[in-house]
């Protein structure tokens, strides 16, 4: 079937219209950093610290900010009652967290819509899974890695983190645009098969998560850091920006889960590459420069993993293993796809 | 206080002691054993396992681009040799990359095997006794009910026992139950790491007992999966002859199809390898169309379609007339994509002398600027050769097997200064008198590889265990919850305690389980306290 061009045009009007509304969402999460309410910082991390007063109030038998005096059963009345949180609904949370974000959530959510138009209609115009080269290859990481986030930003109510996150995803998609931009085509034989969506959707998605963890990695190191210096003495403490992230506790959980989401995800997009090699190539494993690579990612991201359950290694370290893994798989973008030549060699770069 | 935690990750063993003068031969084996099945021990055996693969991205392999490896020989005469010594052109199938995954490999099972028999252990024991004062733990409940403990205590038992809890439950005088869930998570992180053996001893079993072959077939031609009638192969250790099915091929025709327009100009869009083939001799003929992604499966072995090109046809005649040679030969296309193609035709029994010729076949011809013949398009919309004609002794009696792409020039004279430029159908008589060629017209022609590989399937199993390994490892969390119930201050009704911990939480949730498990728990004492509020 022939590629539909006017679909191809509308697709790169989407994404241009994406980018701009992620530019003013950036704006708007920079704003809630300059104007808005610094003591939101703390409610962040409202998750297990709230719960645990509770409990210890229960505990001093004195009055506890969830206590309800349990009556419907009939109970004694002198026994305070305590009942673990139920969790504020996500756009109630949204709400409560003050105009910058409503903006920067809102305007997140019609990028996303935006950036997920213009990947679909990608796809309608080619006949097939939009992501053939590199161009539409990055143009639907980013765009897994948006969705994502906001989740994340959601799930754990991590609204500074916007900023730079999405901040990224502005960055990477502006070169994407500017430096890459391949026009809607067909696909050489080798890359005609079903295996494409499979294989290079769970790659993409993966690589859409890590990309989200290496961002937290680096949030982790710049707050460590700073703690640190301020230790030793070197900083004055009470940096506003600081004080308004997520502490380092939960940086480095919310990094180590979107890992332990990526993970999986990859080792099915490494298998359902040996599965199409299989199909396309004659063997299920062969090292081709690709290959190898993910395979280092895979075993670098292996050893983040160990790595927290190894003393001396949690925290500081970890993180850098991560980051690790992610400059292992930039590098596999970037350099090997594009530079060596190999069975992979479908970028379709320069 | 004990540790109310459910098993350790993997982390907590005891300190490895520092060896010292008082070692003996065991010790330092158990030293070193323990080491080997450390953590760290296997972090850094990981690091070094993705270092080490590095290289073999980086510089050319022999199993996959050996044209690579002997390029690199040329450029680099002194650095080569050194890293060849180092294995560096073979890493995946080097002695040092072997040492480091075996390595890690064995430490893999000094930590996964203990650890069986920890899980088979802790799934036969009970849960610790639940611990005195619950709201210590990081997540907690209380509330007063109005069933006397007893009765609270046995609802507590039936809606835990109605997840799936496993409970141990106090003796006399003490009101309380622990419970623990989640054993599928250790379960989980074994399967996963037994899978990821699975796949090492699939791949062994590929590598001894599968095989891997080449052949090129010129369109009308036939082949037969023996060793003797494959162009190249690579058997594994442990096959044989009978290993090879007696199958046979014959390529009716190739066709390739391009990009006749736009930015995309000449990229190739389709590729057909239409076969007959026989499953043994003298069985029924079947047909197939071989393409990229689908190759044919026949007798345990895969088909696969990996390569093309030409093979223009030529006629050679002698000085007398008389035919000597008339057949296509394959001519090897360059990287570029644009199918310049470049052979050679031998016809060592031409008279009076032996006659060579190098040629390019040209699919779609164009003079460009500097008069130099080009390719175009990579159909043959407009097949052009240039040939250069040699006489002389080709040296195909005596020395080593020649190849069919190269020409041996000891023996052999240019025998005019220019290459000469055919279209189809034209003849180039040759100086002298030496004879005459002619450019009949071409044949495409299509590469195979044979593979069979009885570890595939093994491999895919495994790799399928290890994802489900690790999606239990990570989604199942371990986790311990604990009732405490006392009688009310009051004397009516009594008060219930209920906390919980998880000791891994890898995707998280545990904190909303734990809430939901609490309101249900009281949803479950208010719903029988009705009657005994009846009662009071």
């Amino acid at each position: 079937m022939p590629v539909n061009l006017a679909l191809g045009h509308v697709s790169t009007d989407f994404l241009i219209a994406a980018l701009m509304i992620y530019s003013l969402a950036v704006l708007a999460f920079a704003g809630d950093f300059a104007f808005g309410r610094p003591k939101r910082g703390a409610e962040a991390s409202r998750t297990q610290v709230r719960a645990r007063a509770g409990a210890l109030a229960t505990v001093g038998a004195s009055g506890s900010p969830s206590a309800d005096s349990g009556t419907a059963g009939g109970g004694d009345a002198s026994v305070p009652t305590s009942m673990p949180p139920v969790p504020l609904s996500p756009l109630r949370a949204i709400m409560a967290a003050g105009p910058w974000v409503r903006a920067g959530m809102a305007l997140s959510s019609a990028g996303v819509l935006a950036h997920a138009i213009a990947v679909v209609t990608r796809g309608l115009a080619v006949h097939r899974a939009p992501w053939g080269n590199m161009y539409e290859f990055i143009t639907a990481l980013t765009c897994f890695a948006a969705i994502f986030f906001l989740w994340v930003m959601v799930r754990y109510r991590a609204w500074a983190l916007g900023v730079f996150v999405m901040g990224a995803v502005v960055v990477i998609l502006g070169l994407a645009e500017t430096l890459i931009y391949t026009a809607a085509g067909t696909l050489v034989p080798a890359l005609q098969s079903y295996w494409l969506s499979i294989h290079v959707t769970a790659m993409t998605v993966a690589t859409g998560v890590f990309f989200v963890a290496a961002a937290l990695g680096v949030i982790y190191l710049v707050v460590d850091r700073y703690n640190r210096r301020v230790a030793a003495g070197k900083a004055q403490g009470g940096n506003g920006i600081i004080a308004r992230l997520p502490s380092l506790e939960q940086l480095d959980r919310l990094a180590y889960r979107t890992v332990v989401f990526g993970f999986p995800v990859w080792t099915f997009g490494v298998i359902a590459g040996a599965i199409w090699a299989d199909e396309a190539w004659g063997r299920y494993w062969g090292w081709d420069p690709v290959e190898t690579w993910a395979f280092i990612t895979w075993v670098v991201y292996a050893a983040f993993l160990h790595a927290r359950a190894t003393a001396g290694w949690r925290g500081r370290r970890a993180h850098y293993v991560q980051i690790l893994g992610f400059v292992t798989l930039a590098f596999n973008i970037m350099v090997v796809q594009v530079f060596i030549t190999g069975m992979h060699s479908y970028a379709g770069v320069g | 206080m004990t540790d109310l935690r459910p098993a350790p990750e993997v982390d907590d063993q005891p300190a490895i002691p520092v060896p010292d003068a008082t070692f003996g031969v065991c010790d330092w084996l158990r030293w070193a054993w323990r080491q080997l099945t450390s953590m760290r021990i296997a972090l850094i055996l990981l690091f070094l396992l993705a270092l080490g693969s590095v290289p073999g991205s980086m510089l050319p392999q022999e199993g996959t681009n050996a044209a690579g490896v002997a390029q690199y020989y040329k450029s680099h005469p002194t650095l080569a040799p050194l890293l060849n010594h180092l294995g560096m052109f073979n890493v995946f199938g080097a002695p040092w990359f072997a040492a480091i995954y075996l390595l890690l490999f064995a430490s893999l099972v000094g930590c996964v095997v203990p650890r069986t028999f920890k899980l088979a252990g802790s799934a036969r024991t009970l849960p610790p006794r639940a611990p005195r004062n619950i709201g210590r733990l990081p997540h907690s409940a209380t509330y007063a009910t109005s069933l006397p403990p007893g009765p609270a205590l046995e609802v507590s038992a039936g809606m835990l026992g109605g997840h799936g809890f496993r409970m141990r439950h106090s003796g006399d005088g003490e009101r309380w139950i622990s419970a623990e869930k989640g054993y599928l998570r250790e379960a989980g992180n074994l399967l996963f790491h037994l899978s990821l053996l699975g796949i090492l001893v699939s791949i062994a079993l590929g590598g001894l007992f599968g095989y891997k072959a080449d052949k090129l077939l010129v369109a009308g031609a036939t082949f037969t999966d023996t060793q003797s009638d494959l162009d190249e192969i690579y058997p594994g250790r442990l096959v044989t002859d009978s290993d090879f099915a007696p199958f046979s091929i014959k390529l009716d025709s190739f066709s390739a199809s391009y990009v006749q327009s736009g930015p995309q100009l000449g990229q190739p869009s389709a590729f057909n390898a239409d076969v007959s083939y026989t499953t043994s001799p003298g069985a029924p003929v079947k047909t197939d169309d071989i393409q990229v992604n689908s190759p044919l499966s026949i007798d345990g072995a895969k088909v696969y379609l990996i390569g093309h090109g030409y093979a223009p046809i030529f006629k050679v005649t002698s000085a007398s007339g008389q035919p000597e040679y008339n057949q296509a030969q394959p001519f090897i296309a360059g990287t570029s994509g644009d199918f310049l193609s470049q052979g050679v035709v031998k016809v060592p029994d031409a008279t009076p002398e032996g006659l060579g010729f190098s040629g390019v076949f040209v699919p779609t011809a164009a003079v460009s600027p500097d008069g130099t013949l080009e390719s175009v398009f990579p159909a043959a919309a407009n097949p052009r050769v240039s040939l250069i004609a040699y006489g002389g002794n080709l040296g195909m009696n005596s020395g080593p097997t020649q190849s069919v792409y190269e020409l041996d020039m000891a023996g052999l004279k240019q025998l005019a200064a220019q290459p000469h430029v055919l279209s189809q159908g034209q003849t180039w008589k040759l100086p002298d008198g030496k004879g005459s060629i002619t450019f009949v017209g071409y044949q495409q022609w299509a590469s195979f590889a044979i593979t069979h590989d009885p570890g595939q399937l093994p491999a895919l199993i495994c790799g399928m265990g290890a994802l489900g390994g690790l999606l239990l490892s990570f989604l199942v969390r371990r986790r311990r919850v604990f009732v405490r119930v006392a009688a009310a201050p009051s004397g009516s009704g009594s008060v219930v305690r209920f906390g919980g911990l998880a000791r891994t939480d890898a995707s998280g949730g545990f904190e909303a389980e734990f809430a939901s498990l609490a309101a249900e728990l009281r949803a479950a004492h208010e719903q029988q306290a009705p009657q005994q509020e009846t009662g009071d």
